[in-house]
């Protein structure tokens, strides 16, 4: 680092060609800053918009405005119960996922040279295949005679387990990460100062991998809450969730104001939790 | 040989979970009992009769485009911003890390609802273009979280040197940079291209009347499991393994599989 800012320096003294270096090197990030704020900043701001608006019932045409009156229609049973049940399934997914997935993550911590490897290429793959072809396997898994035959199918367990199913490798990568990163040396001086298995999971182990937990909830957690893939395929249409909600307000009923509102305030409850969630992991690990 | 743990046990038993159900279907793709009941032989009838269907090709050859060109786009994005990113300022990365982490956490029906918005608002008819715009949002943030974790563990020194020995800087990115992210951009652009390939909700959103692969492949699970989804989805499999068994191929196992865990979203704001 030392090295770059001397170079950093010499360019700056060449004077006009520094600004020059500047202005190119800031160049490289327009793509990306461009097609983020054109294509994911604006559409956020015009859902915004849009979710203050309202539908004109003789028209169907979008009026502009400042009411409330989609929000208000968020709060509306039938709305309330996809809500309640999209923010259950998800996180009951993800303290699945998190208990199944921490055993696993750490076993694989354990193991060194081709073991190891062989264990992280087995939640690879199955992070590599297609999310819809794991969705529908869950509906074959269901089919089965032992499972019921498909009585299951349909229902929000199936919801869950299928969220449950897809999402694991996302909690376990995190969780491995940050569990590889334990010195060894800690767990043996735990051991050695007398703490026993358990106590020297819950005092030492589970803190230092507090950020790999954070990191692993907040990938499961968040982005299954706005599922639509999952529930489409085995709740048969009957087990709502939140996406399912907003993409009708869009593909068929046509309510964009309602639609936007249903997803800003999705946006608004994740980030919320996000931040808090990140403050709270902040301030734990300012303590440690 | 010790005696295997409870801990090897249930990590053995929760692999077993993830990909027995793959297999299953894999294996139903095969079943010659069309009821699915049991296993009634092989056959290779429900992919010939999977593959001659035309909105099936048609759809697939969709997909494929849409995916090299986002796989492009997103490389042409991620590679300099990544560069970018470990000279820019606090401040500066901060904004490229939050909204690249936004790209990924946020679900993606909210993003793909306000781009409909957006292309209704102009519009801008829906199509392959449109869904090729939605893809990149989230595309490029997989790939700019890759290549930015092997970005982060280069030395520029082999670059300076470069510079000092009179390359000029697009030469020095060309001998020296890019070579050294070779691993971390094969893996990224085999990745986004296999997400782009399995999308679901932004191409839903986004396509008008064209029809995507998985919005096709969607549209027959949401109602009926029938050999013939079964050797869809399987076709669908070996694809995603390929890319995958490509990277292994390309950089070994070792080397890919590093990249993969090494990239770490949660990592891009803190």
């Amino acid at each position: 680092m030392a090295s770059g800012a001397l170079a950093g320096g010499g360019v700056s003294r060449a004077g006009g060609w520094g600004a020059r270096r500047r202005l190119a090197k800031g160049s490289l990030v327009l793509p990306a800053f461009g097609w983020t704020a054109v294509f994911f900043v604006i559409p956020l701001i015009l859902l915004i918009a849009y979710s203050f608006g309202h539908i004109d019932i003789i028209t169907f045409t979008v009026q502009w405005g400042w009411t409330t009156r989609s929000y208000s229609q968020v709060f509306q049973s039938l709305y309330l119960s996809a809500i309640g049940r999209s923010l259950l399934l998800s996180s009951g997914a993800t303290v699945a996922c998190l208990l199944a997935g921490f055993p696993v993550a750490y076993y694989i911590s354990l193991q060194r040279g081709r073991r190891q490897l062989i264990l992280l290429v087995a939640i690879i793959v199955p992070f590599w295949t297609s999310f819809l072809v794991r969705t529908y396997a869950m509906t074959n898994l269901l089919n089965a005679h032992w499972l019921g035959s498909g009585k299951l199918l349909d229902t929000p367990f199936a919801v869950g387990l299928g969220i449950f199913y897809t999402y694991l490798p996302l909690m376990v990568l995190p969780l491995y990460v940050a569990l590889e990163r334990i010195d060894p040396a800690l767990r043996e001086s735990a051991a050695d100062l007398g703490a026993g298995g358990f106590s020297r999971l819950r005092r030492v182990i589970i803190p230092l991998a507090m950020p790999g937990i954070v990191a692993g909830c907040i990938l499961v957690g968040v982005p299954s809450t706005g599922e639509y893939v999952i529930p489409s395929i085995l709740g048969g249409g009957k087990v709502l969730m939140y996406g399912n909600v907003v993409a009708d307000q869009f593909q068929s009923t046509g309510n964009y104001p309602f639609g936007a509102a249903l997803a800003v305030s999705l946006m608004a409850a994740l980030t919320v939790v996000v931040l808090a969630v990140r403050r709270a992991s902040a301030r734990r690990e300012a303590l440690a | 040989m010790k005696r295997p743990s409870g801990l090897a046990v249930f990590t053995g038993l929760v692999l077993l979970f993830l990909f027995a159900p793959i297999i299953v279907v894999v294996l139903n793709a095969f079943n010659s009992n069309n009821t699915l009941d049991s296993f009634g032989g092989f056959t290779g009838r429900w992919f010939s009769q999977a593959f001659s269907d035309s909105s099936v090709r048609s759809a697939l050859w969709v997909s494929v485009r849409v995916a090299l060109v986002s796989t492009a786009l997103s490389l042409i994005i991620a590679i300099p911003a990544s560069l970018w990113a470990r000279r820019a300022g606090r401040r500066a990365r901060a904004l490229l890390d939050g909204t690249t982490y936004m790209r990924i956490v946020l679900p993606e029906i909210v993003a793909a609802a306000g781009l409909f918005l957006l292309f209704r608002r102009v519009n801008f008819g829906l199509g392959i273009a449109t869904i090729i715009a939605g893809h990149v949002v989230f595309t490029s943030a997989y790939a700019t979280i890759i290549i930015q974790a092997r970005v982060a563990t280069l030395s520029i020194s082999l670059e300076e040197a470069a510079a000092d020995l009179g390359a000029v800087p697009w030469r020095a990115f060309r001998r020296v940079t890019l070579p050294m992210l070779r691993p971390a951009v094969i893996v990224a652009g085999l990745l986004v291209f296999t997400f782009s390939m399995d999308d679901v909700v932004s191409s839903a959103f986004l396509s008008g009347n064209t029809v995507t692969l998985p919005v096709l492949i969607f549209g027959l699970m949401r109602f009926h499991v029938t050999p013939e989804v079964n050797a869809i989805a399987a076709g669908v499999t070996v694809l995603t393994l390929v890319t995958f068994s490509l990277s292994a191929a390309l950089l070994g196992l070792r080397t890919g599989a590093s990249i993969v865990v090494g990239a770490r979203p949660e990592e891009a704001s803190s």
